[in-house]
């Protein structure tokens, strides 16, 4: 394999700040739209068919905006940002307001993990004001479903992520913190079910695959740990694992189709892998500074999915990788 | 009239005025009787003499109908006294009628042979032929018809064969014409004012049948008439023609063919005469048609390009007539009556070509209303007519090319105007013709071949050197499109051939199927190299057509329910466009080569050394760099490049036209689409703008055009406002290219073009990208150095022009300062916080409290604590244009050493706008000044004399801004080898003759004469130095020097003395003085300069005008100041 490297197809340009996150909404028929949080507050919606910024939502007073969601069954966009808020915006018509938000009391740098229940309703996990504590709540009500606490010490949580198995009553919640071990919970018997020591350094980040019960996690180190869930429940850390050449990812994610897997690297650099054995694929490079947010997109044709990565140096670039090979499956 | 009053109305008196003379007409047969019967009938009134006609007209006949030899003029007075009689009154019996008939044509045959007219004089001819024609003027509806029964028709035959031998052979053109109208009015044709007998339908058909026994005569004859002697003048040939067409119309009229008529047999008492007539079955049409298009094809040949309008007219008006009445029955025919039609569409005659206009409209209308009434059953017609339409135009396109070739301009243009008639003749139809692929490529092979360019000419690949210089200064758009380069094309150079090509081409778009056009023409686009650039041209217009961008409006109308699937139009052409511009700006068709490697080298060589861009600098006149600031685009400088290799020469004329031809497409699409092109800016924005920065003058300027047009299109009121709305896209591009450059070298390109075109505006925006210029800069200095450096020089340039800075404002205070003390006494304190800031700037303390300083307002406190929050130990930061200016220049400080010589020269006119851009800031430039000294001066002295030129440019703009920054280095390290030089050239270039003007040596003596002053005056250096740079000077007011260097010493002096004038004076005294100084008294001693009494020599002249210009006008301002 010694093709030469892909160039982004483009690159979105003048974000202003750092790009903390990034969530695709291309479903069929609308406009393929892009959101990114900065890290100077600002939510810029991207139309990725003019490749311009259609709109810019500033609810956070100026400060970072580390998590951007959005509810598929309303529309509504979730941003939450480091002003300790969660805030549910309106979007459509052409509206841009502020409808809702949640005061996390989190001072740190863990996202927020959104699971959809029913429609109509869903529920929201956050780190809570605690350094340990993660809340559940459920939106749009706001009523607190439950609030995880780990009796050993474990440091503060770094992430989170929350999702309903297929089999099993209710929904379960992975966590990394920064003594580097990772809990699974279940969320209705509150209480904590597995935990692995995933890394010697705190958890930066996570991704889950539901469907193959299998998970990779990063830390500010240059190994990647995947570990799988077995039938029990139980975290199992597997051999395999990846090594990088530069230290420190920022985040991880996997495609839907389960094929790749995604990492931000701190070394300015997008590295992709097969999500299956973890074989490297391609070192997408770019940008000028760390990589902070990476984001497959959700397009119905897998013909026409990107990879989104966010940068520091305050771009976006929008690459077109492994694409063709995905209407295989 | 009076004289009507008089006229007698009783038919007796009138019976009995005129007995006595017609009684003595028949005895006696006399002219002057004839006359005074003449002359007596003026008298009597209309109803009277139609009551006594036949009384009258019996001793006219009888006069004729003498036998034996008649005199002329006799039969002349008769002739004209039976005219008079007949224009006045009625024929109403057939005898009379038929008899009188009869006897004139006697008059006019010979009377050996009855079928050749007789040899009798020309006006008796004319005085019979007007009587004939006055005779069937007033002939009685119903037994005129009389003479087209069978039974007539040897007569008729005779006559009609007699009038026409008259029509062909006589030399008169009266008697010709008076012929012909004779023949229209037998066959009540006529067109004159008088009233006519308005046939019934059977009686047309009776007129029609006994027409046809002739027609093959006259339409002989007629046309031998018409393709007769040119002279013959034009009212006989349109009298001819009209008579053509209606004796056609006459016996070939669809109304009568078709209508279902009892085929009568010849009754048997006719006898022989049965012979004569003609049924008029299939058969007969037939072999009918296929001789009168032999005709045909005559007459239009020989009129299509005749010099009068009128015989022109006349033949639109036949093509009209036939086409109307008789399109079915004529058959094969019709094509030819189209071709003539069409091809009078652009007359010069607007009589014409509106007529024209017309009668195609109604042919085109009359076919498509048959196909829309016959939509279920196409009747056999329609499908004729189209066919015709289609076949013609098939045969057309088939024989273009050999046509091409082989004919002169004026028959192309025909050709081509008739190959545009069909079209538009054609109209939606074009859309069911083309759907047949032996027409669509019939059509397009020949506008391939026929468009084929002229890429021999070399001079296209070296014309871009001579009038770059001038051309790049203006920025008006419609300069652009006025200086276009023509295309040569090999089978054509009108340019209106051209104009109907394109027009062709838009005509097909716009009633063509869109997706099947630009399928098909893109397939011929990628097919071949040799069609490549014909297709795209014609894609060009196809696409401008499809939008209705130049298609004649007249066919407006004809498009009909077009407004309603505008919508789906749109997007099909949008979805036709988006596949064009791809295939257009895919890297094989858009990246090809311009310029030989090797002439571009040469080019940017020649660049460098050009000398007038020096001295527009070393002027510091800025707003000169204004002016000329479009020619930052690096291709358009340069002189002539030697010839290259010259295999290659057409294959890059080929490329260059390929590019403008695909450039002035991708304008042509933006017109089409308009605002809808605005999201195709993605796409094709950055290559176009990439084609701008193109070395070749052609390329950069249909890039340009097509700039402009896209602009236009998408509503921008100018290039700039086109950059920074898309800038986002074209530096998405460039910075992922710049991370590419062995892929994509253009990248540098594009960029200073967005720079070149925009203004300040741009500069937030492409700040991050100058980053990742430098960035990759940094990353290879040893390859990508040259090609950075023009991007540096790009937005070094415009910065200096968004930012006009003290470089001007300098020079205008120092001017201000020399003229005004009073003004310096205010500056005293200013001069002296200055001093100490450049004494601690020189001890190298405390820069960054001097920047508060700077500000001359204390800086708010809570300013700093805002600022302390987001970076405490960040000083205030720099606007952005000096941090690059900075960041830029610290660059080109390490490029300075380089080892190439042509990178050193570039530098160093980067470095010199840094300076200028920074002069801004004092405390920015002077620590950069001073890390550049030592590389500078090592350019100064120890390098090649073209860098030692621009190094020294480099060093007056230095000295312009830093001041006495540089005193001491320049007086210590650099003057002294600079006067030395001069000292040592001197000699040389005195004794030198004018070849010597050419060499490096003199523009190195002339550059420092030029710019010694100045810097001198700006350093405000110490006597010693100025004495040495006097002694330096001094040889150069030698009178043996070139004069430009002459003139720059002088400027030299002139500055020195305004430093030190009184030095100066003494010092051009002590060379030469013209006058002695007495003292004012006589106890001084008595002035003794050593110049005095010195004969004149090759210094005087030039001291003596120093003297005159420099002290002459000082004392005279001195002694106005004090009186």
């Amino acid at each position: 394999m010694s093709r030469p490297a892909p160039s982004p197809i483009y690159t979105l340009r003048g974000a202003g700040g750092p790009l903390n996150t990034l969530h695709f909404s291309c479903l069929a028929g609308d406009t393929p739209l892009l959101f990114s949080g900065s890290g100077h507050g600002v939510v810029h919606i991207w139309n990725l068919n003019s490749r311009r910024a259609e709109r810019n939502l500033e609810g956070h007073s100026g400060s970072s905006v580390i998590w951007v969601n959005t509810l598929q069954s309303t529309g509504a966009l979730l941003s939450q940002g480091r002003d300790m808020q969660v805030c549910q915006w309106d979007l459509r018509e052409g509206r841009s307001e502020v409808v809702d938000s949640v005061w996390t009391g989190s001072v740190g740098f863990c996202q927020c993990s959104l699971l959809e229940t029913s429609s109509g309703s869903s529920l929201l996990a956050f780190a809570g004001q605690q350094t340990e504590e993660i809340k559940i709540i459920e939106l749009p009500s706001k009523k607190p479903v439950c609030t995880l606490v780990p009796d050993a010490k474990v440091g503060m949580v770094m992430c989170i992520k929350l999702w309903q198995p297929d089999s099993g009553p209710g929904p379960l919640l992975l966590a990394g913190y920064e003594d580097g071990s990772l809990l699974l919970w279940d969320v209705t018997q509150r209480c904590k079910l597995s935990e692995v020591k995933a890394h010697p350094e705190p958890v930066m980040c996570l991704t889950f695959d539901t469907k193959r019960l299998r998970g990779i996690s990063a830390s500010c180190e240059k190994k990647l740990s995947s570990w799988i869930l077995d039938g029990q429940n139980n975290l199992q850390l597997q051999d395999l694992s990846v090594t990088l050449v530069n230290p420190g990812v920022s985040q991880l994610c996997v495609r839907e189709d389960g094929k790749l897997l995604a990492s931000a690297g701190w070394d300015h650099r997008v590295r992709v892998f097969g999500w299956k054995k973890l074989r490297p694929l391609a070192v997408l490079q770019y940008h000028s500074d760390m990589v902070l947010s990476v984001a497959f997109s959700d397009h119905q044709d897998p013909r026409q999915r990107l990879l989104a990565a966010g940068s520091k140096d305050q771009r976006i670039s929008l690459w077109s990788i492994y694409s063709e090979g995905a209407n295989s499956s | 009239m009076p004289l009507t009053m008089s006229q007698i109305s009783d038919p007796k008196i009138a019976f009995a005025y005129l007995r006595p003379n017609c009684v003595l007409l028949t005895r006696e047969p006399s002219v002057s009787n004839v006359k005074t019967l003449g002359s007596q009938l003026k008298e009597v009134n209309d109803a009277t003499l139609q009551q006594l006609q036949e009384y009258v007209l019996f001793p006219l006949r009888f006069v004729l109908k003498v036998p034996g030899p008649k005199k002329d003029k006799l039969v002349q007075a008769v002739a004209e006294t039976m005219s008079h009689i007949l224009e006045n009154t009625c024929v109403q019996s057939w005898d009379t009628l038929h008899g009188l008939f009869s006897e004139l044509c006697l008059c006019l045959c010979s009377p050996t042979d009855p079928g050749k007219p007789a040899d009798t004089s020309e006006e008796l001819k004319l005085a019979v032929l007007q009587c004939l024609d006055a005779l069937l003027h007033a002939a009685y509806g119903d037994i005129v018809f009389k003479l087209f029964e069978p039974i007539m028709l040897p007569g008729l035959g005779a006559a009609v064969s007699l009038l026409l031998a008259l029509g062909e052979k006589e030399k008169s053109r009266d008697i010709q014409a008076a012929a012909l109208k004779c023949l229209q009015a037998l066959t009540l044709q006529c067109d004159c004012t008088q009233e006519h007998v308005v046939p019934s339908s059977e009686e047309q058909h009776a007129i029609g049948s006994a027409m046809a026994s002739f027609l093959p005569g006259i339409s002989m004859a007629v046309t031998r008439i018409i393709t007769g002697d040119l002279r013959q003048g034009h009212a006989v040939t349109v009298r001819a023609i009209k008579f053509w067409s209606s004796a056609v119309r006459l016996v070939l009229e669809d109304v009568q063919l078709q209508a279902s008529q009892p085929l009568k047999t010849p009754s048997s008492d006719l006898g022989r005469i049965a012979q004569l007539m003609v049924p008029r079955t299939q058969d007969w049409v037939k072999s009918t048609v296929g001789k009168l298009s032999v005709l045909l094809k005559k007459i239009i040949s020989c009129t299509s390009a005749h010099r009068h309008w009128r015989v022109r007219l006349e033949l639109v008006e036949l093509a009209d007539h036939l086409l109307a009445r008789c399109s079915h029955s004529l058959g094969e025919c019709v094509g030819l009556l189209l071709e003539a039609l069409v091809g009078a569409v652009n007359d010069e005659e607007p009589r014409v070509r509106e007529r024209c206009e017309v009668s195609l409209r109604d042919v085109s209308q009359r076919n498509q209303s048959s196909l829309n009434s016959s939509s279920g059953d196409m009747t056999s017609s329609t499908h004729t007519f189209t066919d015709v339409l289609s076949e013609n135009l098939h045969s057309l396109a088939t024989s273009l090319p050999r046509l091409m070739r082989t004919s002169d301009d004026q028959k192309k243009l025909f050709v081509l105007n008739v190959f545009l008639g069909y079209l538009k003749v054609l109209g939606p139809l074009v859309c069911v013709v083309l759907n047949s692929a032996a027409h669509l490529e019939r059509i397009s092979k020949a506008l391939m071949q026929v468009l084929e360019l002229d890429v021999m000419d070399v001079s296209i690949v070296e014309e871009r050197s001579h009038s770059s210089s001038i051309e790049t200064s203006s920025s008006a758009p419609d300069y652009y499109t006025a200086h276009i380069q023509r295309k040569h094309f090999l089978y054509f150079t009108d340019e209106k051939i051209l104009s109907v090509l394109m027009e062709i081409c838009r005509t097909l778009g716009f009633y063509g199927n869109i997706y099947l056009l630009t399928d098909h023409f893109l397939d011929l686009y990628r097919q071949s190299s040799s069609y490549r650039k014909q297709a795209a041209m014609v894609l060009n217009e196809i696409v401008r057509g499809a939008a209705g961008i130049g298609v004649a409006t007249e066919s407006q109308g004809l498009r009909g329910e077009g407004d309603g699937c505008s919508a789906t139009l749109k997007e099909d052409l949008e979805a036709a466009v988006v596949s064009v511009v791809e295939e257009y700006i895919s890297l094989n068709n858009w990246h090809l080569i311009t310029v030989s490697e090797e002439t571009d080298r040469d080019r940017q060589d020649q660049q460098l050394l050009s000398p007038p861009r020096l001295l527009s600098i070393s002027n510091n006149d800025i707003s000169k760099i204004n002016v000329n600031s479009l020619q930052v685009i690096p291709s358009s400088f340069g002189s002539s490049s030697p010839s290259s290799s010259t295999p290659t020469v057409h294959q890059l004329n080929s490329n260059i036209w390929q590019l403008c031809i695909q450039l002035e497409g991708i304008g042509c699409f933006s017109q089409a689409l308009g605002r809808d092109f605005r999201p195709l800016l993605m796409t094709s924005l950055y290559p176009v703008l990439e084609k701008a920065g193109e070395e070749t003058l052609l390329v950069s300027q249909a890039a340009l055009g097509s700039m402009w047009d896209i602009s236009k299109a998408c509503g921008y009121p100018s290039l700039k406002e086109l950059i920074n709305e898309n800038s986002d896209y074209l530096l998405s591009d460039i910075s992922l290219n710049l991370q590419r450059l062995n892929q994509h070298p253009q990248a540098p390109r594009v960029l200073t073009v967005m720079l070149t075109h925009s203004d300040c505006s741009l500069l937030p925006l492409v700040g991050d990208i100058v980053q990742d210029v430098l960035m990759a800069l940094d990353l290879s200095y040893d390859h990508t150095a040259a090609l950075f450096c023009s991007v540096l020089h790009a937005l070094m340039r415009a910065l200096a022009r968004w930012f006009p800075s003290s470089c001007t404002r300098t020079n205008e205070s120092a001017t201000s300062k020399q003229t005004s003390t009073d003004q310096e006494v205010l500056d005293i304190r200013q001069f002296l916080l200055d001093y100490c800031k450049q004494r601690k700037l020189a001890e190298g303390i405390g820069i960054e409290e001097d920047n508060t300083e700077d500000l001359e307002v204390p800086p708010p406190v809570e300013c700093e604590d805002s600022g302390d929050m987001e970076a405490p130990d960040v000083k205030a930061e720099l606007p952005s244009h000096l941090r690059i200016s900075k960041d830029v220049m610290e660059r080109c400080i390490h490029l300075l050493s380089d080892p190439s010589l042509r990178l050193r020269l570039k530098v160093l006119d980067v470095l010199e706008l840094c300076v200028c851009v920074l002069s801004e800031k004092g405390d920015e430039l002077l620590p950069m000044a001073h890390r550049c000294w030592p590389a500078l001066l090592q350019r100064l002295t120890a390098d090649d004399p073209l860098a030692v030129l621009r190094a020294f440019r480099m060093l007056c703009t230095l000295g312009e801004t830093c001041g006495d920054f540089l005193r001491r280095r320049v007086s210590k390290e650099v003057l002294p080898r600079l006067s030395s030089s001069l000292i040592r050239q001197a000699p040389i270039s005195a004794k030198a003759g004018p070849i010597y003007l050419h060499t490096v040596a003199y523009k190195l003596q002339l550059a420092v004469l030029q710019g010694l002053g100045s810097l001198c005056q700006r350093l405000d250096l110490g006597e010693a130095d100025l004495d040495a740079v006097c002694e330096a000077c001094l040889p150069y007011l030698s009178c043996r020097q070139p004069s430009p260097l002459q003139e720059a010493c002088l400027s030299v002096f002139r500055h020195l003395i305004q430093v030190d004038a009184d030095t100066f004076w003494f010092t051009l005294n002590e060379l030469h003085c013209p006058f002695s100084y007495t003292p004012p008294h006589p106890d001084l001693q008595p002035v003794q300069l050593s110049g005095m009494d010195r004969p004149r020599d090759e210094y005087s002249d030039n001291v003596l005008k120093l003297l005159r210009e420099e002290f002459d006008s000082v004392s005279v301002t001195v002694d106005q100041k004090i009186s």
